[in-house]
């Protein structure tokens, strides 16, 4: 049985932008898949595809859209209704009917507000040149804000303080339940007052978040178990494993789970196949470190959907990092195949894993094939350059 | 704050979701979107799998014409499909109500792109009641295509030329009314794969759409209208593809929300019994208004006809298809 026949669960092994979005398209158009599944992140992931001309820069929906493929939002997933309306708007544009239509999200997700994105933007700007590398659309705050649960005003919680007096975090399923809804976003409100105010008032948040819950569907139980008995699923993790929140360089890490453990859970056990995607050479966003970082790479391959953020910090790119390849791997608990990206990428090098200086990479295909099978192989976002092998699985064979 | 330009989309996030919301009332696309994509298929009226449609005569309806409206529903025409699924229903009481057919009836299908739709051809039954209405929102606005600038409307001219038995044609010899809605090409070939799996027919060959088209003109006067606020509208290759294929009978129409009017007044030329001027004073009576001056625009070049005349050949030319 081929690799990639049952579940795929689709992880970045690098600091994000390793063409995961394109992989996770490649796979949805490649064989009839039920829904792809998002396990981790929220409105910051910026996954780039192109098929058939169409080009969209997918967020909360999942790379598979264009495939026809629905998305479900599992509770691991930070939703933020806005953003949310923005892309299905761009996903009009770009020739899909209904997008919205196309989407369920678990009750259970929590809610990215304006008030956590305030927040967090008022924090990344008062750090100045300490700046983690934030995309500045509220993802960590929206986690931290919901592992206050009767934290006292003054405490340090994951090494911020306290600011006010915290209430449990909105959910989705609050979006349908608009006294519930109401209450903790007054809560929240009041707790963010001294950092941040954001224009919007609770009453039109309230208003606009019940119009949300009216246009998706929110499920409730176990939606990815009843999709999955349905058939084929891709899950689709954001970020990248090296930027993993127990597995990353702190500070410089994503308050995500982006190693494949969420959609494990989710998969309560089924059997699936771990896909780990990698571009033959190392990307980053922003602050952190990049061992193997050079100037020439950067200069060599020009990016068509990556720049600078206002938040983020500049566009980086590094020679490939044997170790760090391997550090990836494992934080995964290791992977069952690899998606390889950027293979248009000439005159590539890599640092071997003794810490030895770069050397040459000719045939970056073998390289990689030589640790692990290589089941999809790519270039840019394009879906024309993307093949999915019939891949073998190690284990299974 | 200075970051928060994403706030002044507050309004426009309300929109979105509402709309949204909106699309819902049309309940089959809705529940067949609620499910996986694997589990989309044609509701089982409009399923063209081993079916035949037919249009016979009847003790109240003695002279059968049919009027077949086949529309694209790829995301290339963005709203246009859902534009005309809320205004098709009533073309059947406007052709009676003007005396342009005695006895019309209607079939509605949808067409898709057969490389990479799961529902790429609906095609329901004809009907001269408000059944009509149950087909258009049964049928599934996948919005999928495959954006190439082509779908399979070859696929769909395939199943009217071999799937449908009309009397107008056994017992009178007299065509049948067959509208093509889209904005893109034909595909270069219809591939004999398609037809197995959609159709059912145990076709082993391509075929070169333009035999189809042929076959097609033998019982039916085919016409391709395409609407605007679709991708294509000012795309000159649309317009000579289609020319090359039907000759005049391809039409441009400002406003698709006058599709209905389009192909009423379009009806009322070909069988002689009005003429332009008539047709739009018409749709006047009627309260098509707004709707007139786009028909009347998109009708110029059929109303300078005399006699009915169509560009592609007549029932003594080439009926074999052509397989390549």
């Amino acid at each position: 049985m081929s690799l990639l026949d049952g579940h795929v669960v689709v992880v970045g092994l690098g600091f994000g932008d390793e063409g995961k979005g394109a992989v996770v398209d490649a796979l949805c158009a490649d064989r009839p898949t039920t829904a792809v599944v998002r396990f981790n992140g929220g409105a910051q992931a910026a996954h780039n595809v192109v098929a058939h001309g169409r080009h969209h820069t997918f967020s909360q929906f999942g790379a598979g859209t264009f495939a026809g493929v629905p998305t479900h939002l599992s509770r691991f997933v930070l939703v933020e209704p806005f953003a949310l309306a923005a892309e299905a708007r761009r996903l009009e544009t770009a020739g899909v009917r209904n997008p919205l239509s196309l989407l369920s999200v678990d009750g259970r997700a929590l809610l990215t507000t304006p008030f956590h994105i305030h927040a967090n933007r008022a924090r990344e700007e008062a750090r100045g040149a300490e700046r983690h590398g934030s995309c500045g659309k509220g993802i960590g705050e929206t986690v931290w804000y919901s592992l206050l649960s009767g934290a006292l005003p003054g405490e340090v919680v994951e090494n911020q303080e306290v600011i006010g007096t915290p209430g449990e975090a909105p959910t989705v399923a609050d979006c349908a339940r608009p006294s519930v809804l109401r209450r903790k976003l007054d809560t929240l409100a009041r707790f963010y007052a001294p950092l941040a105010v954001p224009r919007h008032g609770v009453d039109e948040l309230v208003t606009l978040y019940r119009a949300f819950a009216d246009a998706v569907r929110i499920t409730d139980g176990d939606e990815t178990g009843r999709l999955a008995a349905a058939g084929r699923l891709v899950f689709e993790g954001a970020q990248g494993v090296l930027l993993d929140q127990h597995h990353g360089f702190h500070p410089h890490t994503t308050w995500s789970t982006t190693t494949p453990h969420n959609a494990r859970d989710l998969l309560g056990g089924r059997p699936h196949a771990v896909l780990g995607v990698t571009r033959t050479y190392l990307t980053r966003h922003g602050a952190g470190p990049l061992p193997t970082e050079s100037a020439s790479v950067l200069a060599r391959f020009p990016e068509a959907h990556n720049d600078t953020g206002e938040f983020q910090g500049a566009w980086r790119a590094g020679h490939l990092d044997e170790a760090l390849l391997d550090y990836a791997i494992a934080a995964c608990d290791g992977v069952d195949a690899l998606a390889v990206t950027h293979l248009d990428a000439a005159g590539l090098r890599v640092v071997p894993g003794d810490g030895s200086p770069a050397v040459d990479l000719p045939d970056p295909l073998a390289w990689f094939a030589a640790r692990l099978p290589v089941a999809v192989t790519g270039s840019g976002p394009d879906r024309a350059g993307y093949r999915v092998a019939e891949a073998r699985s190690r284990i299974n064979a | 704050m200075g970051h928060g330009h994403w706030d002044d989309n507050a309004y426009a996030a309300a929109k979105t979701f509402r709309a949204a919301k909106g699309e819902d009332d049309f309940g089959y696309s809705a529940d067949l979107r609620a499910k996986p994509a694997k589990d989309w298929k044609a509701a089982a009226a409009l399923d063209p799998k081993n079916a035949v449609r037919e249009c016979r005569d009847s003790a109240d309806h003695t002279d059968s014409t049919p009027i077949a409206v086949l529309f694209d529903v790829t995301g290339s025409m963005r709203r246009v499909p859902r534009i005309m699924q809320g205004k098709l229903g009533k073309l059947h009481g406007l052709l009676k109500r003007r005396g342009y057919l005695a006895d019309p009836q209607v079939l509605f299908g949808a067409i898709g792109d057969a490389d990479s739709d799961r529902v790429p051809l609906q095609i329901g039954q004809f009907e001269s009641d408000n059944r009509m209405d149950e087909q258009l929102r049964t049928i599934f606005l996948e919005g999928g295509g495959g954006g190439q600038k082509s779908e399979s409307y070859e696929l769909a001219a395939y199943f009217m030329a071999r799937h449908v038995v009309t009397d107008a044609w056994r017992e009178r010899g007299r065509k049948g009314y067959l509208f093509l809605i889209g904005d893109e090409l034909n595909k270069p070939a219809l591939e004999a794969r398609h037809i197995r799996r959609v159709i059912g027919d145990d076709v082993r060959e391509d075929i070169d759409p333009a035999s189809v088209y042929r076959e097609l003109a033998r019982k039916w006067n085919v016409y391709f209208v395409l609407p605007n606020q679709s991708s294509y509208y000012n795309d000159p290759e649309i317009g000579e593809h289609w020319s090359g294929l039907l000759g005049q009978n391809f039409l441009k129409l400002d406003d698709p929300g006058a599709v209905c009017e389009l192909i009423a007044a379009t009806i009322g030329l070909e069988e002689q019994v009005v003429d332009v001027d008539r047709a739009l004073a018409d749709l006047a009576d009627v309260g098509s208004v707004a709707e007139s001056a786009a028909v009347g625009k998109a009708l110029a070049k059929l109303g300078t006809k005399t006699v009915v005349t169509s560009a592609v050949p007549e029932p003594g030319g080439p009926s074999d298809v052509v397989l390549r």
